[in-house]
């Protein structure tokens, strides 16, 4: 019988696998606003294990940067992302999203599984002991930055790509907080605030990209012509 | 002061515990989905009078079917009534006849059940009843790599993979129950009973259209005591898996510790309390999900994979 870890290290990697499992439902699910919706329950989970591990280790500072962390993330980008998916007008779900496969959702599966697999071996093989660090939880996040490239991989409309690049973004997090829970509070911020950025310049690229094709789709830009 | 049962009686109380309550659970369900379906739905006995009836009716058997025809629904039942003598129903200590089987040999066990009916329905030469059992034997196929997982993950949390063992260790402390590997396996478990019993992803559970039949359209050409068999063996099967899921991973608690009248009673209520909460999870679920397309089968299985794939992964780097 091995030992289980404590009831905090346990609650800490739970929190982790699920915010892991949210990713695969973002990769598998065909309509942009539920994706939009796993991210923000993603993010509610990162703010909740920022809380777990303050009350943990006494770090006070952490639990400013779960408020911020949720306001932003669970807030204002799903928020944001909402609006500019609307912008092309056509009702709640932007065109070129649904059904924009290029594997079939088992075979999406299985594949990220395989990718998982490598993302969890390759950062469990680095031996990171922090002092916050469950070191599963951080192998979790190594496994959710390939899942995250691989729904950005699979998926061939620009909504989904922008989702996968700001969960990526939380898989970053996730990680940050488990090796350096005591980073500097300006620092995680300024990281915190960097996603807006981001989100704004994928903003861009979705509209620039709807007012050429009237589609979310990238299947079109394959026939570039010189 | 109550008696102490010998260990025999124990032994023998946990397969008639599910011999005679399987039926009750059926009940429970219908009558949980029929209320969210805002229907006064059947008698909680229903099962039990329609068991009755089925036995007093003419047996018939196909031109041309062989004597298996007829031997498969007993030796299915035979095979069902087998499993509770290997796993927890009501004692938390193993009783004599326990460590026969380990999980593998509960699942061999319910495999042969499945076999011996899947070859009765191919004697019968009818094309629904052969339907259904090609398709049950390829998605069992599919569920059968979750199954497997699970037991990986079992016997690397235990060392062993005796389903008392499993018991045993989520009872030992808080840990072991947030664990991820625990959870993970738990709810992949979850989804393969779901699959089993034929209550999400295609099978409607209790309907008449053929097309949409697994495991329901075997039994099609059994009649009289032979498909009162069946469908017990099917009640059985369900009650088998929900006592798995409910005593051996979820909610080990509440078995009886020692030998006591009273306390193997306490056991019998608190199964039968687990069995009907485990019923009430399925039919909320059952009834607030769209069947799946029959070729979607495969996202369902794909997802069950991936939870009992993680709960190998987070055990194997010792975190898990």
């Amino acid at each position: 019988m091995t030992n289980a870890p404590g009831v905090y290290q346990g609650a800490a990697n739970a929190i982790a696998a699920v915010m892991l499992l949210l990713e695969f439902g973002m990769l598998r699910q065909a309509l942009a606003r539920d994706q939009v919706r796993l991210y923000a329950a993603q993010s509610a989970l990162i703010s909740v294990l920022a809380v777990v591990i303050a009350a943990d280790r006494g770090l006070p500072d952490l639990y400013v940067l779960a408020a911020t962390s949720a306001a932003l993330k669970v807030l204002a980008v799903p928020l944001l992302l909402r609006r500019l998916l609307r912008a092309g007008g056509a009702g709640d779900e932007p065109a070129g999203v649904a059904g924009s496969y290029t594997l079939s959702v088992a075979s999406a599966v299985l594949a990220a599984i395989g990718l998982a697999a490598f993302g969890f071996f390759a950062f469990g093989s680095l031996h990171l002991h922090g002092p916050a660090a469950p070191p599963l939880a951080l192998a979790i996040a190594g496994a959710m930055v390939f899942v995250a490239f691989g729904l950005m991989i699979v998926r061939r409309d620009v909504a989904s790509q922008a989702i996968g690049f700001c969960t990526l973004e939380n898989a970053i997090s996730l990680a940050a907080l488990v090796v350096a829970a005591g980073l500097p509070l300006i620092l995680e911020t300024a990281f915190l605030f960097d996603l807006l950025v981001a989100v704004v310049v994928f903003g861009m690229l979705i509209r620039a990209h709807h007012a050429r094709t009237e589609s979310l789709s990238t299947a079109d830009l394959t026939r570039l012509r010189g | 002061m109550s008696a102490a049962l010998p260990v025999q009686v124990i032994q023998v109380l946990q397969v008639l515990t599910i011999a005679v309550c399987a039926p009750w659970v059926t009940g429970v369900i219908a009558k949980v989905e029929a209320r969210l379906q805002g229907r006064r739905g059947p008698r909680i006995a229903q099962p039990y009078y329609d068991l009755a009836k089925a036995s007093r009716k003419e047996a018939l058997a196909p031109e041309g079917a062989s004597w298996f025809f007829l031997a498969a629904p007993v030796i299915a039942c035979a095979a069902y009534l087998t499993v509770p003598l290997l796993i927890p129903v009501l004692t938390s200590y193993g009783l004599p006849l326990g460590y026969m089987g380990d999980i593998l040999g509960g699942g061999f066990l319910l495999s042969l059940a499945s076999f011996a009916v899947a070859t009765a329905a191919l004697e019968t030469g009818s094309p629904y009843a052969q339907l259904g059992s090609s398709r049950a034997k390829t998605f069992s196929a599919i569920t059968e790599p979750v199954v497997l997982f699970v037991v990986f993950t079992v016997a690397l949390l235990t060392g062993t993979d005796l389903p008392y063992a499993l018991a045993a260790t989520v009872r030992s402390s808080a840990g072991q129950v947030v664990r991820p590997a625990h959870l993970l396996a738990s709810a992949a478990l979850f989804m393969v009973i779901l699959h089993e019993t034929g209550r999400i992803p295609v099978e409607t559970h209790a309907g008449t259209n053929e097309f949409g039949m697994i495991e329901e359209a075997r039994a099609f050409e059994h009649s009289g005591p032979y498909f009162a068999l069946l469908t017990w063996g099917s009640e059985l099967k369900q009650f088998i898996l929900y006592t798995i899921l409910a005593d051996v991973f979820l909610a080990p608690w509440g078995l009886a510790a020692s030998r006591q009248l009273g306390s193997v009673a306490l056991a019998i209520v608190a199964l039968l309390a687990k069995a009907a909460a485990v019923g009430c999870v399925v039919a909320v679920i059952d009834n607030s999900f769209a069947k799946l397309r029959l070729f979607k089968i495969t996202e369902f299985a794909a997802a069950a994979f991936l939870l009992a794939v993680l709960g190998v992964f987070t055990l194997y780097l010792g975190g898990g």
